[in-house]
C-alpha cells in the first residue's frame, strides 16, 4: 500500500516538474470521487442523489467516456464512492481520502448542507474545486473561497423567494394577511425561515406573522403544535422541515382532523412519492409546495429530458428501496455540469475546471432548469416555482403551478376545501 | 388551549409508559440495561407496517401478533445472551456495551433488509378499526375520526395506543402481584441470588419477563407509525433514551411508576412544547437528571440507588 | 519508566512521523482523537468502575469551549484550547454530584447529561452565542499541520497520565476503591475524592481532544461533536484492548478502528453488522479484553 502512495508521490512530483507537457498525455481514466450514505439520517436525500449521478456516469462510460476537451478525446470516468453513513466526522477523513489517497480529478460532495459542510473546509485547504451537489447553506459561499459552486437547487437564502412573493402578491390578493410559520432549526430549513421572514417583512403589505416557532429538527409529535397554531387562526401556514418532520406534520393534521385554509410543506414537492408511501395520496391534496424538476418539464439544451430520464431510473432502480424525486434529478444534473465544463475546460487544473464550470453560467438549461452562479459559487438558478398539489380522479399527484405567473399553469385552491 | 395540552400530554404520555413498561420489566428483573429496547420497538413497528402493506391486515389486530412473536422470540434471545453475561464481574456494566451490540446487529440488519427510508402507515386505517370497535361495543355508529375528549378532538390513535397502555399496565400488574409467577419474579427483583438460593429457577422466571419486555416494547412499536409519524431503521437508538427517562423519573419493578413517569413525563413535554417549543427537547434530560439526584428512588420507589 | 520508553515514546514518535510517509493526514489524526479519548475512558472506568456513558459531552465542551472562544475573542489557537479544556473540567465539576448514584444509573444520567448539553448548545435561542444550529466555522485559523502536532502533544500527555495512574499510590487507592468501596475507605482512602480527581482527569483529557478537534475540522455542527459515537467508539475500543491497562485501549483502537477504515468505508451495510456482532462476543467470551487473552498466554502487558 505504501508502495502505492509513493508513487503516486512520485506522479505528482513529476507532474509539478514538468508541469503541462506531462498532462498533455491523455489519462486512462477521470477519477471522479464522491461520497453517499446508505445509512443514518440523511440517507434518504443522499441516496436517490448518489444513484443519479451513477446512472449518469454509466450512460457516459457505455458512450466510450465523457469528452475531455483538455486532451480532445473521450475518456471513461472511474466512480471512487465511500459511504459516510451519514457521519460528519467519517465524512471528513473520507473527503481525505478522496483528495489524498485516491488523487481523484473532481470532488463531487454528499447530498445535503450537513454532509456537504465538512467538505467546504478541506476541500478548500487541498485547493480541489467541490461540485456541492445540493448543500444549499449560505455560509459556504464566500468571496475568499473559489473552490465551490452549487449544482442543482438554489442556495438556501435566496430559495424561498417564490413562496414568500406568492404570500405578498397573489396570496394577500386572496385575503392571506395572518400567516403562521413552523420551522425545523437545522441549517437547511432553519435558514429558509429566516428568509421568508426578511421576504415578506419587506415586501411592505399588511401581511403578518401570527406564528412563528423554530423547533428542534428531531421533533416527531406535532399535535400540540398545530393546536397552538390553529388557535391563532391564520390565513396561511408555512411549515419548513425535512422529509420525515414534513410527513408526521401532516400525518398529524389528517389523523386530528385539522384543515388549515393554505398550507405549504417543502417534501411534498421534492420527495413526492416517498410522502405518498407514507400517507396516502389524500392527505397530500391541495398543498403548497415547490414544484421541482421532477414534476416540470423543463426544455433543456443539453442531456436528457425529464421523461427520458425517468424511464431509464425506473428501468435501472426497478423495485429498490430509493424513489424516484427531485433528488435523482439533482445527482444526474451534477453528472451534466460536468459533463458541460469538461467540454470547454482547457485542462484538469482545479481552476481551470471552476472557471469552465463558471463559464456555463446563465447559459446552461438541464431538465433540472437554468444553471447560473453568483460570483461566490451560490446557485441563483434552479429555481423551484410554486405549485399546488391536486389529486385527480385516478388518485394521481398532479401539480398545478401557480408561481411564477410566466410557468403558472393554472390558478390556487384558496381556502383548502 | 391548556386543556388540549394537559389531555395531549396524558394521552401521550400513556404512550410512553407502553414503550417504558417493557424496559422497566427487564431491568428492573435481571439488573440489565437493554440498550436494544427502540430497535424491538422498530421492529415491531416494521412488523406492523409490512403485515398492513403486503396483506393488508389493520394495525389493531396486529397487537396480539407483535406481542406473540416477540415475547417467543425472547426466550432464545435470553439463555443466548443473559445467563452468560450476569456471569461476569460487573453484569450491569457489561450489559450496555453487549445490548449496544445488539441494536448495532439489528439496525444493520433492518437496513440492509428494508433501506432507510421513511415508512408510515396511513392516519385513517387505526381509525376505522377504532371506529368499528367502538361502534360495535357502544351500539352506535361511530364515524371514522379524531375522537372527542372533554370538547377536544385527538387522533383516534392517540386514544387507541392510550387504551392499550392501559391494558398493558393493567397486565403487567396482574401479572406481577396476582399470579405465582409474578410474586417469584418479585423475589427476584428483590435478591437474585436469595431466589437462587431459595430453589427458584430464575433463569425460567427471568426468560419470561425478558420475553414480556421484547413483546412490550412490540406492540408500543405498532403505534409508533402514528405516535411518532415515521419509522427507519434507525429510530431505536431516540426511543430508547426517552424510555430510560420514563422508568427513571417513575420506579423500577413497579408498573405504576412507569405509569406515573411517563404522565410526567408527557404532560411536561407538551407544556413545553406549547410555552417554550424550541426548549422541549432538553426536558426529559433535566428531568431524569433532576429525578435521579433529588428522589433518587424514583417518584414511587423504595430500592436504594446510591453509590 | 520502562512503559515510557517501550510504549510512549515509539507511540508518539510513529504518530509524529507517519504524516511524511502517509497522507491522509486526517485519518491518523483521528487515531490520535480515539486513542486519547479510549485511554479518558480508561481512566475513568478502568480505574473507578464509572461507566461514563455520555463521555462525548466532554469532547463536545472543549470543541464549542474552543470554538467559542476563537469566534468571540479572536483567541489564538493554544490558548483557546486551554479554555475548551476548562469547559470541560467545569463540565465534569457541575456534574460531580452523579457521583452520589450508583451503576447503571451513573451512566444513563452522565447521558442524559451530555444531550442535555447538546440541547442547549444546538438552541436556536442562543445562536448569537453557540451559532445554535447553524454551526461552527473557524475558517481563519485553519492549520491542520499545527493542530495536527498539538494533538501528537496531547497524545503524549495523556499516557503519560495513564502510566503514572497505573504506577502511582494514587492509581493503586483508586483500584482498591473500585475493587470494595468500603474497605477502601477503612483503609483511610479518601473514597470521594480520589473518585472526583478521577473524574475530573477523565474530562480534562476529553476536552483536549475536543478541543483540538474542533480546531482540525473547523467546520462542524453540534451533532458532529455531541455524536453519541465518540463515546460508544472510545467504550468498545477500551474495553476490546482492556482497561486498566495501557496498552488494551492503544491495541483496541488501532485493530477496531483499523477495521473500521479498511472494511468500513467498502462494504459499510455488512460492516454495522459484523462490529456488532463482535461486540457481543467480546462482552460474552472476553470481558476483560484482549489482554487478559495475552496474559493467559503468558505475554505480560502493561
Amino acid at each position: 500500500m505504501f508502495g502505492k502512495v509513493r508513487l503516486s508521490l512520485f506522479a505528482a512530483l513529476l507532474a509539478s516538474i514538468f508541469g503541462t507537457a506531462y498532462a498533455a498525455d491523455a489519462p486512462k481514466e477521470i477519477k471522479l470521487g464522491t461520497l453517499y450514505a446508505s445509512s443514518g439520517r440523511f440517507a434518504s436525500i443522499s441516496m436517490p442523489v448518489h444513484y443519479g449521478l451513477k446512472l449518469w456516469i454509466e450512460q457516459k462510460n457505455a458512450e466510450g467516456g465523457v469528452f475531455v476537451k483538455a486532451f480532445n478525446k473521450k475518456i471513461p470516468i472511474t466512480l471512487v464512492a465511500y459511504d459516510d453513513q451519514s457521519n460528519t466526522a467519517t465524512a471528513a477523513t473520507l473527503f481525505n481520502q478522496l483528495i489524498t489517497q485516491d488523487k481523484v480529478d473532481l470532488l463531487v460532495s454528499d447530498s445535503g448542507s450537513v454532509l456537504t459542510s465538512v467538505g467546504v473546509p478541506i476541500a478548500r485547504d487541498n485547493k480541489m474545486f467541490l461540485f456541492d451537489q445540493t448543500g444549499t447553506g449560505a455560509a459556504f459561499f464566500t468571496p475568499d473561497n473559489p473552490y465551490i459552486a452549487l449544482m442543482s437547487d438554489p442556495v438556501s437564502s435566496v430559495w424561498p423567494k417564490p413562496l414568500a412573493d406568492f404570500i405578498t402578491h397573489d396570496g394577500n390578493g386572496l385575503g392571506i394577511k395572518r400567516v403562521a410559520m413552523l420551522y425545523s432549526t437545522n441549517d437547511f430549513t432553519g435558514t429558509q425561515a429566516n428568509a421568508v421572514r426578511k421576504f415578506i417583512k419587506e415586501s411592505g403589505t399588511d401581511v403578518e406573522f401570527v406564528y412563528d416557532q423554530g423547533i428542534p429538527t428531531d421533533t416527531t409529535n406535532y399535535a400540540v403544535l398545530i393546536n397552538n397554531i390553529r388557535a391563532t387562526n391564520p390565513d396561511a401556514v408555512i411549515h419548513l422541515g425535512y422529509a420525515p418532520n414534513d410527513i408526521a406534520f401532516i400525518h398529524s393534521l389528517e389523523d386530528g382532523g385539522v384543515n388549515f385554509k393554505f398550507l405549504f410543506c417543502i417534501y411534498p414537492g421534492l420527495e413526492t412519492e416517498l410522502l405518498e408511501k407514507n400517507l396516502g395520496v389524500k392527505p397530500l391534496n391541495y398543498i403548497f409546495t415547490y414544484v421541482t424538476s421532477s414534476e416540470i418539464e423543463y426544455e433543456p439544451n443539453f442531456g436528457m429530458k425529464l421523461k427520458e430520464y425517468k424511464e431509464l431510473w425506473n428501468k435501472k432502480y426497478a423495485g429498490g428501496n430509493v424513489e424516484f424525486g427531485f433528488n435523482s434529478v439533482a445527482g444526474y444534473n451534477t453528472g451534466l455540469v460536468i459533463e458541460k465544463a469538461l467540454s470547454v475546460a482547457e485542462s484538469l487544473e482545479q481552476l481551470e475546471i471552476r472557471k469552465a464550470v463558471f463559464s456555463l453560467s446563465g447559459k446552461l438549461k438541464t431538465l433540472d432548469g437554468t444553471f447560473e452562479l453568483d460570483p461566490n459559487g451560490a446557485q441563483l438558478g434552479m429555481s423551484t416555482p410554486i405549485g399546488q398539489i391536486n389529486v385527480d380522479d385516478h388518485d394521481h399527484v398532479k401539480f398545478v403551478t401557480v408561481w411564477p405567473h410566466e410557468v403558472a399553469n393554472g390558478k390556487p385552491v384558496y381556502p383548502r376545501p | 388551549m391548556l386543556t388540549y395540552t394537559l389531555l395531549a400530554g396524558l394521552l401521550f404520555g400513556l404512550y410512553f409508559t407502553l414503550i417504558g413498561l417493557g424496559l422497566n420489566l427487564v431491568f428492573g428483573v435481571m439488573r440489565i440495561v437493554n440498550l436494544a429496547h427502540g430497535d424491538f420497538l422498530m421492529l415491531g413497528a416494521f412488523l406492523a407496517f409490512w403485515l398492513f402493506s403486503l396483506f393488508a391486515i389493520n394495525p389493531i389486530p396486529t397487537i396480539p401478533i407483535a406481542f406473540l412473536v416477540f415475547l417467543l422470540l425472547g426466550f432464545p434471545l435470553y439463555y443466548l445472551l443473559v445467563p452468560r453475561l450476569l456471569r461476569a464481574k460487573d453484569p450491569e456494566m457489561l450489559s450496555f456495551i453487549l445490548f449496544f451490540g445488539l441494536s448495532q446487529v439489528i439496525q444493520a440488519l433492518a437496513t440492509i433488509l428494508w433501506g432507510t427510508s421513511e415508512r408510515s402507515i396511513p392516519g385513517g386505517q387505526l381509525g376505522r378499526a377504532i371506529a368499528a370497535i367502538l361502534s360495535f361495543v357502544t351500539g352506535r355508529t361511530i364515524e371514522n375520526g379524531p375522537i372527542e375528549i372533554l370538547g377536544q378532538s385527538f387522533p383516534a390513535a392517540w386514544v387507541a395506543s392510550g387504551i392499550a397502555s392501559g391494558i398493558g399496565v393493567l397486565l403487567v400488574y396482574w401479572y406481577l402481584y396476582r399470579t405465582k409467577l409474578g410474586y417469584l419474579t418479585r423475589a427476584v427483583m428483590v435478591s437474585r441470588d436469595e431466589a437462587v438460593a431459595s430453589g427458584i429457577d430464575v433463569d425460567r422466571i427471568s426468560a419470561i419477563a425478558f420475553g414480556f419486555g421484547l413483546g412490550l416494547a412490540a406492540v408500543a412499536g405498532v403505534f409508533a407509525p402514528f405516535l411518532l409519524g415515521s419509522i427507519t431503521p434507525a429510530m431505536g437508538a431516540e426511543v430508547t433514551i426517552t424510555s430510560f427517562a420514563v422508568i427513571v423519573i417513575g420506579s423500577l419493578g413497579n408498573p405504576l411508576g412507569t405509569l406515573l413517569g411517563g404522565l410526567v413525563y408527557g404532560i411536561s413535554y407538551m407544556f413545553m412544547q406549547s410555552y417554550y417549543s424550541s426548549w422541549a427537547n432538553l426536558l426529559p434530560y433535566l428531568l431524569l437528571i433532576a429525578v435521579l439526584l433529588l428522589r433518587p428512588n424514583g417518584l414511587l420507589g423504595r430500592q436504594a440507588r446510591r453509590a | 519508566m520502562r512503559d515510557v520508553l517501550l510504549i510512549l515514546v515509539p507511540l508518539v514518535a510513529a504518530f509524529a512521523l507517519l504524516p511524511f510517509v502517509y497522507s491522509n493526514h486526517l485519518l491518523l489524526f483521528n487515531f490520535i482523537i480515539f486513542i486519547v479519548l479510549a485511554q479518558g475512558v480508561n481512566v475513568i472506568y478502568g480505574f473507578t468502575g464509572y461507566l461514563p456513558f455520555g463521555y462525548v459531552g466532554f469532547f463536545g465542551a472543549g470543541a464549542y469551549g474552543f470554538s467559542l472562544m476563537v469566534l468571540h475573542l479572536q483567541a489564538p489557537p493554544l490558548l483557546a484550547i486551554v479554555v475548551g479544556a476548562a469547559a470541560a473540567l467545569a463540565l465534569a465539576l457541575v456534574l460531580t454530584p452523579l457521583f452520589r448514584l450508583s451503576g447503571a444509573y451513573f451512566s444513563i444520567a452522565n447521558l442524559a447529561a451530555s444531550l442535555a448539553v447538546l440541547q442547549v448548545v444546538a438552541n436556536p435561542n442562543l445562536e448569537n452565542y453557540t451559532r445554535g444550529p447553524y454551526g461552527i466555522s473557524l475558517s481563519g485559523i485553519f492549520n491542520p499541520p499545527l493542530a495536527y502536532a498539538t494533538a501528537v502533544a496531547i497524545l503524549a500527555m495523556t499516557l503519560f497520565a495513564v502510566i503514572f495512574l497505573r504506577n502511582s499510590k494514587f492509581g493503586l487507592a483508586l483500584q482498591a476503591i473500585r475493587e470494595d468501596a468500603i474497605s477502601a475507605s477503612m483503609a483511610g482512602i479518601n473514597v470521594v475524592r480520589e473518585r472526583v480527581i478521577a473524574w475530573l482527569l477523565s474530562a480534562l483529557i476529553a476536552g483536549l481532544a475536543g478541543s483540538v478537534f474542533a480546531w482540525y475540522a473547523s467546520v462542524f455542527y453540534p451533532e458532529t461533536v455531541f455524536s453519541g459515537e465518540f463515546t460508544i467508539f472510545a467504550i468498545v475500543f477500551a474495553l476490546f484492548g482492556g482497561t486498566a491497562t495501557l496498552v488494551g485501549p492503544i491495541l483496541g483502537v488501532i485493530i477496531l478502528y483499523g477495521i473500521y477504515n479498511a472494511v468500513g468505508i467498502s462494504t459499510p451495510q455488512y460492516f454495522q453488522l459484523i462490529y456488532g456482532a463482535l461486540i457481543i462476543g467480546l462482552v460474552l467470551f472476553l470481558p476483560n479484553g484482549l489482554v487478559s487473552l495475552l496474559r493467559r498466554w503468558g505475554i505480560d502487558v502493561p
